[in-house]
């Protein structure tokens, strides 16, 4: 058991780095992408837009306990509220898969390429229900 | 779920904040718990009852 005696809202963490971190490397692959794609407003674009969503975090979470939460990953409501969110918006793009799937057979298509998303996200599932059970 | 947070932090001059920090989550949540409306985990739980010097069971009740 162990509650974190600094504040949720000004310890300092190396954590609270890693989601803008993430925009700004995903913007470097959508740079990389576009560009050898010979699609250069994309890469520009793309990069632009990740670098502007990193910042935004970063100078949010200055004003926010909810996005500095998200952040760093502290406060265990924030937590909580963060993976039913995630269960939510999962469960939102399964229903979106299946739809298009459906949707797909219904005008005589193979189902590409819902058909391996929904399979990529069974398998996922599967996955994580077992080594959440072992570990739990 | 009843809880005497509140009570027990006004009794000794606290702020929100102040008891966030001292738990090291976030002001909302502390609020959020005052007002049932969020079931704080067993550690926070035991960390609120010790930081006030009492036990789990007299910070929380379960309604009947």
């Amino acid at each position: 058991m162990s509650i974190d005696e600094g504040s949720a809202h000004g310890t300092r963490s190396w954590k609270r780095w890693i989601t803008p971190g993430a925009a700004v490397l995903g913007g470097l692959v959508y740079l990389v992408s576009g560009w050898s794609g010979g699609d250069r407003t994309f890469a520009f674009g793309g990069l632009a837009v990740m670098l502007a969503l990193a910042v935004a975090l970063v100078l949010l979470a200055r004003r926010s306990e909810t996005v500095a939460g998200l952040l760093d990953g502290k406060d265990e409501r924030i937590n909580h509220i963060d993976g039913e969110a995630t269960g939510i918006a999962g469960r939102t793009l399964m229903a979106a898969v299946v739809i298009g799937f459906v949707v797909e057979i219904a005008q005589g298509q193979d189902g590409h390429p819902y058909d391996m998303l929904a399979m990529i996200a069974g398998v996922a599932y599967v996955l994580a229900l077992v080594v959440l059970r072992i570990r739990r | 779920m009843r809880n005497t947070v509140r009570e027990l932090r006004t009794r000794r001059g606290l702020s929100q904040g102040d008891l966030a920090t001292a738990m090291g989550v976030s002001r909302q949540t502390i609020n959020s718990i005052e007002t049932g409306r969020y079931l704080p985990s067993l550690p926070l739980a035991i960390a609120l009852s010790r930081f006030f010097g009492t036990t789990v069971e007299e910070v929380f009740d379960v309604d009947r």
